[in-house]
């Protein structure tokens, strides 16, 4: 264990020297992750007090599913950089590198590329988060415990994404927007999923699980989330996640090296 | 004359063929874009009645034709231009008998022909399948002005576009400017929303900025809310920033090509 800290940590301070090499390139990107923040927040308000409620729901509430979104995706996308670079890792061969390298390649792809730029924007949207809570009546304890790990859980799903986005990468050199497609789905889960209509909600949130990963977490702060949502959200992610590490387990099997 | 850049955008389109898998993935990212907005504004908009001065049918036809503005005004293959400059592969280019501006635009015409003939075929499955209330503009005027404004504004992307990938001539990464770029044109070309949703002093400032006029400008006229003065006024700020981008268009490739030393090759 101690052994993987120390390995994540020198790839991160790896990743994090990056930034002093094209400074401009990286404060521009940040600015447009920060401008694209405030612009749909700026929408979001602007729709929702014209309107008092979004689908049953207030603008704090509204604002909170959208900070929630933000925390669960930025912290993704910190966390598991690696996984946008590495299927030209497989069309270029040097994934065979890593391969026989004495760490855990699972946890080198998913790991290796940990962005610590995007912490200046993860501290702010706890900060908000917290702002926004104190704006909504009826917030309990067990709500925010609940709401702590169900963010957990939502993690959990994304971790399992990711290593079926990996495991694609190896079975097949073809897909190169498949990163993005999770990360466009997962982009449903800004405003509450009950926005949608059916049959899309139950889509995006029992197919692909956006609404148990962005909507769950807000609905049992405030309350509105059954027990047995919980649990299933839970089975669904503990299932998500073991499916994942068998499909990753397979295409490793199924792996050539064609391209070395 | 013309037949080398009819082979231009043949080899264009064979491009996308032999791709097919990643361009279906490419579709439905601007189709799942869609949705998100269109749920939204049905959440909101009541069934009589308006809201921002928009009716539930004007409002849903607007955020649906997005899908189809996206396809002919906002696609392009120009981010190729920075990587030619910066790979050094312009050379080729600039040695042949070919005009690199034309080279360009028919390397677009092809992606602009195949995304907005998807985007019929989408627009037709979303309406299947969601039965939304759409305005249908009956009045030929506006139908005739929608085409004209949607002309303008292809031809202002292309020039916007070529600048932003110029920029490679100066610096190695220019993903980091276009992102930036992405981020601004999805809200401020009227992407998300009607840009006169917003306070009329922020609106007006808008009004004056290109961005506005590669979607905004032109779904405003096919749902029939451009009228005398505002159109006449419209076109001639869009026409301004079209005459006046390509001056700085050219401006720019001819500084550029000045201090090019294809440095890729």
């Amino acid at each position: 264990m101690e052994k993987y800290i120390r390995v994540w940590f020198a790839l991160s301070v790896n990743s994090f020297q990056v930034f002093f090499l094209s400074r401009v390139g990286a404060i521009l990107f940040l600015s447009g992750k920060i401008i694209r923040f405030i612009f749909y927040l700026g929408f979001l308000y602007l729709l929702v007090s014209k309107t008092r409620v979004l689908s049953g729901y207030s603008l704090w509430e509204v604002v909170l599913f959208y900070l929630t979104f933000n925390l669960i995706d930025s912290t993704t996308q910190m966390l598991f950089r690696e996984v946008y670079r590495f299927r030209q890792m497989v069309v270029s061969g040097s994934f065979d590198l890593l391969l026989v390298k004495p760490v855990n390649v699972l946890f080198r792809v998913l790991f290796g590329g940990t962005d610590f730029l995007d912490l200046v924007t993860l501290i702010p949207f706890v900060v908000f988060i917290i702002i926004t809570v104190s704006h909504i009546p009826y917030i309990n304890l067990p709500g925010v415990i609940l709401y702590i790990l169900l963010i957990a859980n939502a993690l959990l799903i994304a971790v399992s994404f990711h290593i079926f986005v990996l495991s694609l990468a190896v079975l097949t050199s073809e897909i190169d927007h498949a990163i993005m497609i999770y990360r466009d789905f997962t982009s449903m889960g800004k405003i509450p999923i009950d926005v949608y209509g059916e049959p899309f909600r139950s889509f995006v949130t029992f197919i692909i699980p956006v609404g148990i990963m962005m909507s769950f977490p807000v609905k049992a702060l405030v309350g509105l989330l059954q027990v047995e949502s919980v649990i299933i959200a839970l089975v669904v992610s503990t299932t998500l996640f073991l499916s994942s590490l068998l499909l990753w387990r397979y295409s490793l099997n199924t792996y050539t090296s064609a391209s070395s | 004359m013309m037949r080398k850049y009819i082979a231009v955008s043949q080899n264009s389109f064979y491009d996308y063929l032999a791709y097919r898998l990643n361009f279906l993935l490419w579709r439905m990212r601007v189709i799942l874009f869609m949705l998100i907005n269109y749920f939204l504004w049905l959440a909101v908009m009541p069934n009589e009645g308006s809201i921002f001065g928009y009716s539930q049918k004007e409002i849903l036809t607007y955020i649906m034709l997005t899908i189809l503005i996206n396809g002919i005004v906002l696609s392009t293959q120009t981010a190729r231009v920075a990587e030619e400059i910066n790979s050094g592969s312009l050379n080729g280019f600039l040695i042949r008998p070919i005009n690199y501006f034309l080279y360009n635009v028919f390397r677009d015409l092809p992606d602009k022909c195949i995304n907005t003939f998807f985007s019929f075929i989408e627009l037709g499955i979303l309406i299947f399948l969601l039965h939304p209330p759409l305005y249908i503009a009956r009045d030929l005027g506006s139908i005739a002005l929608f085409i004209l404004a949607v002309i303008c504004a292809s031809i202002l992307y292309f020039e916007i576009n070529m600048i932003l990938s110029f920029l490679g001539f100066w610096v190695n990464d220019v993903w980091a400017p276009r992102f930036l770029f992405f981020i601004l044109v999805s809200f401020l070309a009227g992407n998300y929303f009607p840009l006169d949703i917003f306070p009329e002093s922020i609106y007006k400032f808008l009004e004056f900025l290109p961005f506005s006029y590669l979607v905004y400008f032109p779904l405003k006229l096919f749902i029939g809310h451009g009228a005398g003065i505002s159109v006449v006024k419209g076109f001639l700020i869009l026409l301004f920033w079209v005459v006046a981008l390509f001056g700085v268009m050219e401006y720019i490739w001819r500084k550029g090509l000045r201090i090019y030393t294809a440095v890729g090759q």
